[in-house]
């Protein structure tokens, strides 16, 4: 842990120094809506994998259905071959004319 | 099962709609066959274990214990005491009618004080690049 971080404790501590008598969890539930604010700013990077199905166009992104948490996807690689992972361009115009509902 | 793309680069591409991913390929039949081409888009034709791998930027882990220590950097830790504040004082504005207007000044205050830190400074804080920057041109050797 970096040296200047702050707990969650500490971050309470702070807030009861003005609102000594706020239920912690209130205050988790708070710090939470703030971790999801400073999400959205591109602060952290994830990768995952998915396993491709023939003739499936389609993969969930969703919070709830794909077990990750996406904000932005900025680069997806497909495997090659040998195994290696290569990226794989994003088509800008996706009114293809096949178009799948799986 | 292992891909059998030799240059996926060229025959293989995504898009996305909403929160759903396409995975699309160019690969296909010859002429003969009903939009199902080679070069006309389709989706992935071939099932692969671990095929796809997906770099995104993710929500911050959420906090649930008071040893948590919260999954962003730790640059904004003290935004967040800014964020808790802003909202708290927004209750007490609406709850206490004596002290609506310094709740709210105050409200303000910390609010602004959170996103100027996530806006204003926000790239500073979050990119890590750093060292000096060169130019490095073409080579024109020629052999």
């Amino acid at each position: 842990m970096a040296s200047r971080s702050l707990t969650v404790k500490q971050i309470i501590s702070r807030v009861r120094q003005i609102f000594p008598s706020l239920p912690e969890q209130y205050i988790i539930t708070l710090i939470n809506d703030a971790l999801l604010e400073i999400g959205m700013y591109r602060t952290k990077v994830e990768y995952a994998k998915a396993t491709t199905v023939a003739d499936q166009m389609w993969y969930d992104l969703s919070d709830s259905g794909s077990g990750i948490e996406v904000n932005k996807v900025f680069r997806v690689d497909f495997m090659d071959s040998d195994g290696n992972y290569i990226k794989i361009p994003r088509l800008i115009e996706n009114e293809i004319l096949k178009m799948d509902i799986t | 099962m292992a891909s059998t793309k030799d240059h996926p680069e060229e025959t293989v591409a995504y898009f996305i709609v909403g929160d759903k991913l396409a995975i699309i390929t160019t690969d296909g039949g010859d002429a003969s066959t009903v939009h199902n081409r080679r070069g006309d888009f389709k989706a992935i034709d071939e099932a692969v274990t671990n095929g796809v791998l997906i770099h995104y930027y993710a929500e911050p882990n959420a906090v649930s214990a008071i040893t948590d220590t919260p999954d962003v950097d730790n640059s904004m830790h003290a935004s967040i005491v800014d964020f808790v504040k802003s909202k708290l004082y927004m209750d007490r504005a609406g709850s206490d009618p004596n002290l609506t207007q310094p709740s709210i000044t105050l409200s303000q205050f910390h609010e602004k004080s959170f996103i100027d830190s996530l806006r204003k400074h926000g790239s500073r804080k979050r990119d890590k690049i750093g060292g000096a920057r060169v130019i490095k041109t073409f080579d024109f050797n020629i052999d």
